[in-house]
């Protein structure tokens, strides 16, 4: 007794044994992998799938109810096996001869990529491990350790999750290993739904991954560029709040910031609208504080599993960040000349924490 | 070296010609094609023929139409273009040459 499955293959329904599913499964996958590559790659696979469709079909017709291992097996002796085709396209395409020479020269190489089957923020240490043939989880630990003695480890962290490329296709997945491609081992590394062939993403996805390379990009600016002076401004604008709803700028809140900064001229402060303050600062909290809470929650969905946000919240989200972006901007123009002489004197080693 | 690599490429050197060939004829289904490469031995597995029509019609060489089959769903069923004409008019020509420079040499 074997258990079957049912499959649409070029639009016709087939009854199929489990083990024939996976080898007809296996063999279409390594196809398309290799056709992928090439202009017009579906509509191959659309033709192979037609014509194996055709050949099972008949096969149907002659009285067999269920596909076996063995007609998968005809089939593919009949269409090809994969190893032939690839040897095919080798030796009579001059464009062609041309790339697999560059594949065989990345044969050997060994390339460094993000992995994204075993991650567990960007999949940098396990790439990383892959690429010196190490276990992801000492490299992780050592990592984790190196960030507490050396805090520039953190800010080289998110460079290298902008920088360094994800493997996603099984290709890439070999040279992040330092295997050889070869049409055994790409099968080894296909599962079911694996590849991501292009052209198939939605529009709305495509904007998604354009924010999140926003955001990831606006994440490491924080961390390397700006942090020290976003938490500043920051602190600033949480005493300017604080005083302006405790009852006006005036006296304490002026007092508190000249105490940790004297050397800045804070009367300039009282020059601007309240109203004006109030909106600067709301607007700038939210230009940081969404980004961070973004990556925090992604970050906490990637561990806890979460949902994630409806698109309809991202969007939202995104644009009420792109209004703080634009209402900074002008605020900035408008308001944050007069300063410009003042930043001058923000050194850290202004700063007089008082002994609280 | 052996023979039967050399004489594979040779066969696969021609392939297009011939599949350009066998449609300036007529149109067929891409089964016919098949078929008949497979008869004059041009061909031992289908699959290397599939790639090699989507090659053809993206550099609108070949075109192709939906028809509706009797068995199953509907099938492509290819012709020469314009284009594809010209082309083959050229490979025609090579052909010419080359055949008159292996009589050349064999002569001589």
């Amino acid at each position: 007794m074997k258990k079957t499955l049912t499959v649409n293959l070029g639009g016709t329904v087939f009854h199929i044994d489990e083990d024939a599913y996976q080898l007809l499964d296996k063999y279409l996958s390594n196809l398309r992998i290799h056709f992928s590559k090439e202009d017009g790659g579906d509509e191959i696979m659309g033709d192979f799938e037609l014509r194996i469709s055709e050949i099972l079909s008949e096969r149907v017709r002659l009285g067999n109810e269920v596909i076996t291992i063995t007609h998968v097996e005809t089939v593919i002796e009949r269409m090809g096996k994969v190893e032939d085709l690839f040897e095919y396209n080798e030796t009579s395409y001059q464009q062609t001869t041309e790339q697999t020479t560059t594949q065989e020269k990345e044969k050997v190489s060994k390339r460094l990529f993000r992995n994204p089957d075993d991650r567990i923020l960007g999949g940098i240490c396990s790439g990383f491990a892959a690429y010196v043939g190490w276990d992801p989880t000492p490299v992780r630990l050592l990592l984790f350790i190196l960030m507490f003695f050396y805090g520039i480890m953190i800010p080289i962290y998110f460079i290298l999750w902008l920088i360094v490329p994800m493997a996603q296709t099984a290709t890439e997945k070999l040279q992040m290993r330092g295997e050889s491609v070869t049409v055994e081992s790409i099968g080894k590394t296909v599962t079911d739904n694996f590849e991501r062939v292009a052209g198939n993403q939605k529009l709305g996805d495509g904007f998604m991954q354009v924010l999140g390379v926003l955001l990831k990009v606006f994440a490491v600016l924080i961390g390397i560029i700006f942090f020290p002076a976003i938490l500043l401004v920051l602190f600033v604008l949480f005493i300017v709040m604080i005083s302006l709803f405790a009852g006006g700028l005036g006296g304490v809140g002026l007092g508190f910031l000249y105490n940790i900064m004297p050397s800045t001229n804070w009367d300039i402060l009282l020059s601007y609208p309240e109203w004006m303050l109030v909106l600067g600062s709301v607007c700038t909290i939210l230009l940081i504080g969404i980004p961070v809470l973004v990556v925090l929650y992604a970050t906490c969905s990637l561990i806890f599993k979460f949902k994630p946000l409806p698109k309809g919240v991202n969007w939202a989200i995104f644009i009420i960040w792109m209004l703080a972006l634009g209402a900074n901007i002008f605020f900035a123009v408008r308001y944050g000349i007069p300063f410009w002489g003042e930043w001058n004197k923000w050194g850290l080693n202004s700063i007089h924490l008082p002994a609280w | 070296m052996n023979a039967e690599n050399v004489k594979s490429q040779m066969r696969k050197g021609i392939l297009e010609y011939c599949i350009l060939l066998l449609l300036k004829k007529e149109s067929a289904y891409t089964s016919d094609i098949i078929q008949k490469l497979q008869e004059a031995k041009l061909i031992v597995v289908e699959g290397t023929l599939y790639p090699l029509l989507t090659r053809l019609k993206n550099s609108e060489l070949l075109g192709y139409q939906w028809i509706e089959s009797t068995q199953g769903p509907p099938r492509k069923y290819y012709k020469l273009t314009e284009k594809g004409e010209k082309f083959l008019g050229e490979l025609e020509t090579s052909w010419q040459e080359l055949n008159n420079t292996i009589n050349h040499i064999r002569n001589n």
